[in-house]
């Protein structure tokens, strides 16, 4: 997966600047393919270190793993894309993991209706976000930020504060009526040519929102805005529709997410989806770097992702208590900006 | 200018081996932690079995959550067992993220344990992982886990007895009638389990319940004063609050603490710790009552449990470790300060007679 990964986004990468000495490009070399070294080399040291690790189970499991993470790293890139951010991305896939379970388990639906409704939920939850942004005008770290507490503060209401499980007793004295089918459970749990369903959807949603902001030219606006605004603006861009679609389609991207958390937890689970806000951030802020461009991108979003993927079950594996792997975790992000920006801006310097 | 960057993109790449012999001397360390040393280990005289008696076992820990003082002190005890058998136990914690547990399990699976033990969890979420470990001849212990598998051997403290422990003191100190809290959260077995002993409690003793809160999350404790404080704001005249858990508890006593309410308000815990004898100990403390096991003895047992499935001498598919009622007036008069001490004054709570065999060192006191 990682070669493949880091090739693909070889293709797109924008022609380098003419070198003619040594030393620059080695420096460029450095930033364009530091980061892919780094994945790769741990990638290496794990693989030979650990048998386990090398097995094709755990490495299908470590990219089930990240593929919530990177979904909704998706989504975080598509508005940091407009010169935004959403911070609201873990909450609305907790929002996910609660409307299917109300949806299935309360309301005795089938999977598909689940899955319409937490999509929509994903689409109002980034439409508010725009709302709030584009029309009233708030900064988006701001805006996003109210919109998390205000979602994780709905889905509680939504179940009385209960995580929703099949055959529970129900505020009103009545069982639950329903549970999570099989074919919803499919989403995270079944697989397609031995290749798990998430890990099918994130790569599918990759390439999807690499088609779209790389080779579309919605995609280019959304970077010219992220850019420049007013300039977009007095180009004729309508700037605020296109922020808006942003945000929505990082609801929608986030919601998709949660439809996996759904699957794989199997029933309500209130503090589902919080620890995926900062994974999902840190997956958008790492691609920042990948191949040298400094600007979001949908392949660095992804490697980012399983890079993070790889550290977090390599050390597992090595037997590190997930306290140290946090400051690993964070160190690696940290090396990565190094890349993106120390790096970027004295080459332009 | 250029050549002024190259040591920067130098220090880059060194910054990247650095971090990463870190990672390569730390795992030694961390992996052969050692953990809870004040268990002093009854030395092994029997021969051992198979697969014990050629070098070391591997075993995956895989635990919902191993914050908290009580889930501290289980995987210490676990730790230390592991080590006294021989047994290179590797630790996945999913720090209460569910969907975490269930990849972590997968992982487990894949990484070649021979048995796995699955320390709490959704059923709906590890079901399906725990039947794919038994498929593949993995032996599956799990502790507090509902499970329907056949082939799994299911572990628990005695939930129903805890609670019973801990209510039956409630019952003598409210009487009949009482108007009540209850902070408590569903969807987790052993608190499911506390919450139909405490409902039924309810009923036979004609108890008012004015309100139920109660959220889970990684530090438990803390988020759970705003939500009781929000409640006894409200209904500040009730008398006692059950906290079937004891994060719940040290939050729960927080709140009655910061509504200045201590002298009214009676709070009744469950499990026990060494900062939960601290909490119930301190001057003015509300938290009158608790029951538990000793964390430390469960983790340890629950190790050696698997051990003899390990081994095919176990013969049964669950094992329970009974509850003991602690008040806080016991332990005031007996000037406990620690689990050290509270060990040797309710003997009980060493489970050093549940699963063990003479080819076992045995952590328990």
């Amino acid at each position: 997966m990682t070669t493949s990964q880091s090739a693909a986004p070889a293709k797109t990468a924008t022609p380098s600047t003419p070198v003619a000495a040594a030393g620059p490009r080695v420096q460029n070399a450095v930033i364009k393919y530091g980061f892919i070294f780094v994945t790769v080399t741990l990638f290496t040291y794990f693989a030979l270190s650990e048998p386990s690790f090398r097995d094709s189970a755990t490495l299908l499991d470590t990219l089930r793993y990240v593929s919530v993470a990177a979904i909704l790293g998706l989504g975080v890139t598509l508005t940091m894309a407009v010169g935004g951010m959403d911070m609201s991305v873990g909450a609305v896939a907790g929002l996910g993991v609660t409307v299917a379970a109300k949806t299935m388990v309360t309301y005795n639906q089938v999977g598909v209706v689940a899955i319409i409704a937490v999509i929509v939920a994903g689409a109002l939850a980034g439409l508010l976000n725009a709302l709030l942004i584009v029309v009233l005008k708030i900064p988006d770290m701001l805006a996003t930020l109210g919109t998390m507490f205000v979602i994780q503060g709905t889905k509680l209401i939504l179940v009385d504060g209960q995580s929703i499980t099949p055959g529970m007793t129900q505020s009103d004295g009545t069982t639950a009526p329903g549970r999570f089918t099989d074919g919803f459970l499919r989403i995270d749990r079944g697989s397609i040519l031995g290749i798990p369903i998430s890990v099918v959807i994130f790569g599918a949603l990759t390439v999807v929102a690499w088609i779209f902001l790389a080779r579309t030219r919605w995609g280019r606006v959304l970077y010219a805005i992220g850019a420049n605004p007013e300039a977009s603006r007095l180009a004729g861009i309508r700037v605020g529709a296109y922020r808006a679609l942003a945000y929505v389609l990082s609801g929608v991207l986030a919601s998709t997410g949660g439809l996996i958390l759904a699957a794989r937890i199997g029933q309500g689970d209130v503090s589902a989806g919080t620890s995926q806000l900062l994974e999902a951030v840190a997956v958008a802020l790492v691609g920042t770097s990948v191949l040298g461009r400094g600007r979001p991108n949908v392949w660095g979003s992804a490697l980012g992702a399983v890079l993070i993927g790889i550290i977090t079950t390599g050390l597992t594996i090595k037997g590190l208590p997930y306290y140290t792997q946090d400051v690993v975790e964070g160190a690696v992000l940290i090396l990565a900006l190094v890349f993106s920006f120390t790096l970027s801006k004295r080459r332009t310097a | 200018m250029p050549r002024t960057r190259l040591p920067l993109a130098a220090l880059s790449l060194a910054s990247v081996s650095a971090l990463f012999l870190a990672g390569c001397s730390q795992s030694t360390n961390a992996s052969k932690d050692t953990g809870d040393t004040a268990a002093s280990a009854s030395a092994a005289t029997g021969t051992k079995p198979a697969p014990f008696d050629k070098g070391t076992v591997k075993v995956a820990l895989v635990r919902q959550s191993g914050a908290g003082d009580y889930f501290e002190q289980w995987g210490n005890g676990a730790k230390a067992q592991a080590k006294a058998l021989g047994i290179d136990l590797t630790v996945y914690d999913a720090q209460a993220d569910n969907a975490k547990q269930a990849t972590d399990l997968s992982s487990a699976i894949n990484s070649g344990a021979q048995a796995i033990i699955v320390d709490h969890g959704f059923p709906s979420t590890i079901q399906p992982e725990i039947d794919k470990a038994v498929k593949k001849g993995v032996k599956v212990v799990v502790y507090d886990v509902e499970t329907a598998t056949k082939g799994v051997v299911s572990t628990k403290q005695d939930d129903a007895s805890m609670a019973q422990a801990v209510l039956d003191v409630m019952a003598t100190e409210l009487g009949k009638n009482a108007k009540v809290g209850y902070v408590n959260v569903a969807g987790y077995a052993a608190l499911d389990k506390r919450d139909s002993v405490w409902k039924s409690t309810v009923d036979a003793n004609g108890w008012k319940q004015a309100f139920k809160v109660g959220k889970v999350t990684d530090s438990t404790a803390t988020d759970n004063v705003p939500l009781v404080s929000a409640a006894l704001t409200q209904h500040s005249d009730v008398t006692g609050i059950f906290a079937p858990y004891d994060e719940l508890a040290k939050g729960t006593v927080l709140a009655v603490q910061n509504k200045k309410l201590q002298d009214k308000v009676k709070v009744f815990g469950a499990d026990v710790s060494n900062a939960d004898i601290q909490n119930m100990t301190a001057s003015g403390s509300p938290w009158v009552a608790t029951a538990g096991t000793d964390p430390s003895a469960v983790g340890a047992a629950v190790v050696r449990t698997a051990a003899l499935e390990l081994a095919g001498r176990l013969n049964k598919t669950s094992v329970e470790f009974p509850a003991v009622a602690i008040t806080q007036a016991f332990l005031k008069s007996k000037n406990i300060q620690n689990m050290d001490q509270l060990r040797t004054a309710l003997p009980a709570l060493n489970l050093s007679q549940v699963s063990t065999a003479d080819w076992i060192a045995n952590v328990a006191h």
